[in-house]
């Protein structure tokens, strides 16, 4: 006798039905598209827009998911995974009353969480976006996964958010390569860097484009060279279009010219060993910028820094923004601002008084629009 | 969607009442149901609970993969029947301080953050199981239970397993007790195949994340006498801590042998 599943009536209704089931199966983590539509945040009772004269402020800020200068088992030298909400809303209540301070009219931001485990599960785009005179925002994920079964660390949702109080338009996630230096299992649970682009329209000036970019913090190899270079063509395409834009980020690099390019050692957590004979690895990751310090040169090269390469060889200490030692001042830059038009001279400000809201200083810099 | 799924589930129903021949459905697929297993008898399952018939009116199970990190035991009683159901209860006992606290580390496999230090718990559940045969090929049944902890101390709130499947099995570590409801129907294919619909409710008692819906299909595979393999789906809706209501899809297999 044949088995009952080669009987026509099975294979019309049940393989159907478990085609249906399968097919809505969702993934773990979430596989990113090479181009994906953002996810569009609207207030609800929108704030005064006063028109810009003809500069606007264009801040980046690496909020590092709101919890300020806590230990994190995963950037500095903590044990914690998760932080309760007493512990994140103080910490996004300190970054919401810099952005008040600073008031920049658009604001890039990289590592903002949306519904974490990590972080309590708060919407922390919501959370700035009702806080401050922000109306729209786009959102990307750059680390989306239902459950990650390492550290306890559960539900991930972190991405990159650009804030504007005029609407923003074709928002998108453009994907960057994929780390070559981890597992297929690792990195299916990591997080995928990329780009938010989208672009703003301010009344009575040309529309402008922005490009909000969180490279590879930890690759040990040439991901971060192919991140740069994905966001440069990115800018070309710009530029080459007749198009004026302004692009920054976090880039996780040192600017070219920079005297110290090793910070094993400011790096190094208690029971680590780096730079010893039989040390494995030698050095550690994300921290050894040496054979890395050209890789920025190219973007330099072809666009306009917010602190000019030549200024900021001169003056690297006021151009930090980054450092993994609360205890200590900040020690390498890793955020920029960049433009193939003019930043108002004199207008660029590295927020080194920002020192316990983030790991990461925020950059900001008057942008000079162009009238319609 | 729910409507095209439900029309699915009668029409998988049907056909198979229609291909469905007498016999072998308790002799190979008594797991939930008021069925025990037959005395001296024992089948286990990888996820499956091993099962061992005591006598005619009592029936043993503990999970046995898991066992190391959550000891666990537990009864099937017979209570009888009457008119045409078939009625047991199923009583047990489950220590998972053991496996929360494995699963509270660093690197892969923490399932929780490794800040969390879990104290003594005992959960303890207990139900009614009924059944009825529908004809010779098809069984109904219907279960309800209750679900709470005794625990040394009250857990985080925050470590628990936001996963379908787990977090409303463990609800009841952390907050509140556990009602469950549900309904099954088995029946057999002929002699080798066998099906089953569940639908399973797990109600909370407390204020928030607190309402669980599972439904369950599963096609089994007699490959001989002491030796089945099963696999399906279960959709699972959940109010998890970390959205509005969500449902969610997972593929389910198990290996199930025993005595012949």
């Amino acid at each position: 006798m044949r088995s009952i599943f080669f009987k026509k009536p099975f294979i019309i209704l049940i393989l159907p039905l478990l085609l249906l089931f399968f097919n809505s199966c969702e993934p773990l983590a979430t596989s990113f598209d090479d181009v994906e539509d953002a996810v569009m945040y609207t207030k609800g009772q929108k704030s005064a827009v006063l028109p810009p004269d003809s500069t606007i402020k264009v801040m980046t800020w690496n909020i590092r998911f709101g919890i300020g200068r806590q230990p994190w088992f995963g950037d500095a030298c903590g044990d914690n995974t998760v932080f309760k909400k007493e512990e994140v809303i103080p910490g996004l209540d300190a970054v919401v009353a810099r952005i008040n301070e600073v008031r920049p009219d658009i604001l890039f931001l990289q590592e903002c969480d949306v519904k974490s485990n990590r972080t309590a599960y708060i919407d922390e785009l919501q959370y700035i976006l009702d806080k401050t005179y922000f109306n729209y925002a786009a959102y990307v994920s750059e680390w989306k996964s239902e459950f990650i079964p390492s550290d306890g660390l559960g539900r991930m949702d972190m991405g990159l958010v650009i804030l504007s109080p005029w609407p923003l338009t074709d928002a998108k996630r453009i994907n960057l390569a994929t780390r070559g230096d981890q597992s297929g299992i690792v990195n299916y649970f990591y997080l995928h860097s990329c780009i938010l682009s989208a672009r703003v329209k301010i009344p009575g000036f040309k529309e402008v484009p922005l490009l909000n970019i969180h490279a590879s913090a930890f690759a040990t190899d040439d991901t971060k060279k192919k991140h740069y270079e994905e966001f440069k063509a990115e800018m070309d395409k710009l530029d080459i279009a007749g198009e004026y834009f302004v692009a920054g980020g976090d880039l996780n690099e040192l600017p070219p010219g920079s005297d110290s390019t090793d910070f094993c050692y400011e790096d190094m957590c208690p029971g680590e060993s780096f730079h010893q004979p039989g040390d494995d690895p030698a050095h550690k990751p994300g921290s050894d910028y040496t054979p890395e310090t050209e890789w920025l040169q190219p973007i330099y090269s072809a666009y306009n820094c917010a602190f000019p390469l030549s200024f900021y060889q001169q003056n690297q200490e006021a151009c930090f923004t980054h450092t993994t030692r609360p205890e200590h001042s900040w020690d390498r830059t890793l955020d920029y601002l960049f433009t193939n038009h003019r930043w108002r001279n004199g207008s660029a400000k590295t927020h080194q008084e920002f020192f316990n809201e983030s790991d990461h200083a925020p950059v900001s810099a008057d942008f000079v629009l162009i009238k319609e | 969607m729910f409507r095209k799924l439900s029309f699915s589930l009668f029409l998988f129903i049907c056909v198979q009442t229609l291909y469905a021949q007498d016999e072998p459905l308790l002799k190979k697929w008594s797991y939930n149901t008021a069925y025990l297993m037959p005395k001296g008898k024992w089948e286990s399952g990888v996820f499956q609970p091993f099962r061992y018939g005591i006598n005619a009116k009592m029936e043993l199970r503990a999970n046995a993969i898991i066992f190391p990190l959550m000891p666990n035991a537990g009864l099937k009683i017979a209570l009888g029947a009457k008119n045409d159901f078939l009625i047991a209860s199923e009583h047990s006992l489950s220590v998972p301080t053991p496996f929360l606290n494995v699963v509270s580390s660093k690197g892969i496999g923490g399932l929780i953050s490794p800040e969390y230090d879990f104290k003594f718990i005992l959960a303890v559940s207990n139900s009614i199981l009924v059944s009825r045969k529908i004809s010779n090929s098809m069984l109904a049944s219907a279960n309800a239970g209750y679900v709470f902890a005794l625990r040394a101390e009250k857990p985080d709130p925050q470590s628990t397993i936001d996963l379908p499947l787990f977090y409303p099995r463990m609800a009841h570590y952390y907050e509140g007790s556990t009602i469950k409801l549900g309904a099954a129907i088995k029946g057999s294919l002929g002699s080798k195949w066998f099906y089953e619909e569940n639908f399973q409710t797990f109600i909370v008692t407390r204020p928030e994340n607190n309402f669980f819906f599972e439904n369950s299909g599963t096609l089994m595979w007699a490959l001989g006498k002491s030796l089945r393999i099963r696999g399906g789906y279960i959709l699972a809706y959940g109010e998890y801590p970390y959205v509005s209501p969500k449902w969610q899809l997972w593929p389910t297999l198990d290996l199930v042998f025993g005595s012949k």
